[in-house]
């Protein structure tokens, strides 16, 4: 039953903008952060510890805001993409 | 449309501004509903059903709509499953006396939902005496509200400027602007929120019907507790036209503080012999989240207005969590209605200070928005007990295994089976006895 985030968020129409709308001090998660537990709530799989570093990549973000409340570090800052960009769902 | 100012700037496409939008249409003002999804809904996500007449009411076309209804299927079915690992015990009841309009609830897919809403808008708006000079329109980000000598006067959006006498704030959660006039928190703490994870599942029509017992436009809501590995929220499976909403609602700070991953967890929802079943024959073909309220009042601003706005919806934390189901839109569009009647009187008077838009504040208040949320508070803490999330359903399922247990043994009496599913467990009898009473005082 398990399908991979990569292709649950096929399922969805994006259509993305050149600039990040949410960016990310991983400074923060990278030294002071000990629980880094966006990895763990982001639905969407955008932020991934790659090489014992954070990497975050907004272009999957599905704009649920669970990161804008999770992180409790400050390293997140969020906006939504800008107007006639980001995720469209055809049921939602 | 640069240089003409509007009555009222509705900033956010969802149920609470479509129902503000709709109400302010209907009675000649001249406003702007903004949405920055491509159209209204694009971008919404819910469970969900929509419960009670207050959708009905400031939507009455929705009954004229039943051949073929911008909602999925009316809700006659209510279950409520408590989860453990292996087994799960239910509650179903099912009544004809929801069977009629207005119906108890409706399930609803958003993006299809809300879209139908802003088209009702814009038909209000071509009635209006506004027909050219009030509009919906979307894929416009509202970046800042424009405020001078301290009152909320206005929109921006990229290089355009609008101005109004007054704005409703309909963003949802993620309430950027709200906050950033300090009518939210600028930092909402992780307790006051839940993340929803969701999938739709696409069946055959007859095979739906079929596997749901469902007759008609009639439709089976399920919440679940139990699914959640301890950690605050639940899940909730629902009926659509020819699909299924299937997700999970789970506290934020409890994430956190765990080591779950959220799509791990929904997986092994997903897993559960009682659910895997219903899944086989059905297609996988949306995968969504959204963050929500939890439903405590702590939450919800002291001060829903200001000079020139005020705050609606889940931008104002406006949910109610039963414990039974959540109810969030029904919360929202009401919310809407009362802005919208105090913005008509705020007209009248020509008058859009604080001081006259606090008659929102005292509307909400005696409506059943704020009635249900107060009341109800006591059961949101009832059902917030972490005990709740895991220890009950385990035992209650503990305690059904042994009641229809054959195992060739001398059959225990139910006396002896709920004190040894008791004893197995973690919890006390001074446990059960507080949770009873505080459950009994507060549902
Ligand atoms: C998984 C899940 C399950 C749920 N289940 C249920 C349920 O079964 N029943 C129920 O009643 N409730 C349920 N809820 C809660 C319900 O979804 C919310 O309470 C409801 O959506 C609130 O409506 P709203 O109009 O206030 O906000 P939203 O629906 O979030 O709408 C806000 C709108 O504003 C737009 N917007 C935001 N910012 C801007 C901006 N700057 N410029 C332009 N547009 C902007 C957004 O694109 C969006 O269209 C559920 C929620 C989730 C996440
Ligand atoms: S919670 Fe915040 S600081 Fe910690 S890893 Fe995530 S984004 Fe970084
Ligand atoms: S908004 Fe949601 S999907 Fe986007 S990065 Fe944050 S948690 Fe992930």
């Amino acid at each position: 039953m398990s399908m991979s985030v990569k292709d649950r968020l096929a399922t969805n129409k994006t259509k993305l903008s050149k600039k990040p709308h949410i960016t990310v001090e991983t400074d923060i998660c990278d030294t002071t952060c000990t629980h880094k537990c966006t990895t763990r709530v982001c639905p969407a799989k955008c932020f991934e510890i790659v090489n014992d570093k954070m990497a975050f990549q907004y272009e999957d973000c599905i704009e649920c805001g669970t990161c804008l409340h999770a992180c409790d570090q400050g390293a997140v800052s969020w906006k939504f993409p800008e107007s006639g960009h980001g995720i469209t769902f055809r049921l939602g | 449309m640069e240089d003409e100012k509007f009555d009222c700037i509705i900033v956010g496409g969802g149920v609470a501004g479509c129902a503000a939008a709709k109400v302010l249409a209907d009675n000649n003002m001249k406003i702007l509903l903004v949405e920055k999804g491509e159209w209204t809904g694009s971008k919404n996500v819910s469970g969900g059903v929509l419960y009670g007449p207050t959708p009905w009411e400031i939507f009455p076309e929705l009954k004229n709509t039943l051949e073929n209804p911008p909602f999925e299927r009316f809700i006659n079915r209510r279950r409520l499953s408590f989860m453990s690992d292996d087994s799960s015990f239910s509650i179903d009841y099912k009544s004809q006396k929801y069977d009629n309009v207005p119906y108890n609830g409706v399930s609803v897919l958003r993006s299809k939902f809300d879209r139908w809403l802003g088209e009702q808008v814009e038909e209000s708006i071509a009635k209006s005496d506004f027909a050219e000079d009030s509009f919906v329109a979307t894929e416009v980000m509202v970046e800042e509200l424009i405020i001078k000598d301290g009152k909320v006067c206005g929109i921006r959006a990229g290089e355009d400027e609008f101005e109004s006498d007054c704005v409703i704030l309909a963003e949802g959660v993620n309430s950027l602007l709200t906050r950033s006039i300090g009518l939210q928190k600028e930092i909402v703490d992780a307790k006051y929120v839940a993340t929803g994870i969701k999938e739709v599942w696409q069946y055959d029509q007859d095979l739906l019907e079929a596997k749901f017992q469902l007759d008609g436009l009639e439709g089976v809501s399920n919440e679940f507790v139990g699914c959640t590995k301890g950690i605050e929220g639940g899940g909730f499976l629902y009926t659509n036209k020819d699909s299924i909403s299937l997700g999970l609602v789970l506290g934020i700070k409890d994430l956190r503080d765990s080591n779950e991953t959220v799509y791990d967890l929904l997986d092994s929802f997903k897993d559960h012999t009682s659910i895997k079943p219903l899944l086989k024959g059905g297609k996988m073909v949306e995968y969504s989240a959204h963050v929500v309220p939890v439903g405590d009042i702590d939450m919800i601003p002291k001060q829903l207005y200001t000079d020139g706005a005020v705050v609606v919806g889940d931008a104002a934390g406006l949910v109610l969590n039963t414990g039974k189901s959540i109810e969030g839109m029904n919360l929202a569009m009401e919310s809407g209605r009362q802005a919208a009647l105090a913005i008509i009187e705020a007209k009248k008077k020509r008058d859009f200070s604080k001081a006259s838009l606090k008659s929102y504040q005292d509307r909400l208040s005696e409506s059943y928005v704020m009635k249900d949320l107060r009341n109800f508070q006591g059961a949101f803490h009832f059902i917030h007990n972490p005990d709740m999330f895991k220890k009950y359903p385990d035992l209650v399922n503990s305690i059904m295994n042994d009641v229809f247990l054959v195992d060739g043994q001398e059959k225990k009496k139910t006396r002896d089976i709920i004190k040894k599913a008791v004893d197995e467990s973690d919890l006390s009898y001074w446990d059960l006895m507080k949770t009873s009473i505080q459950g009994g005082l507060s549902l």
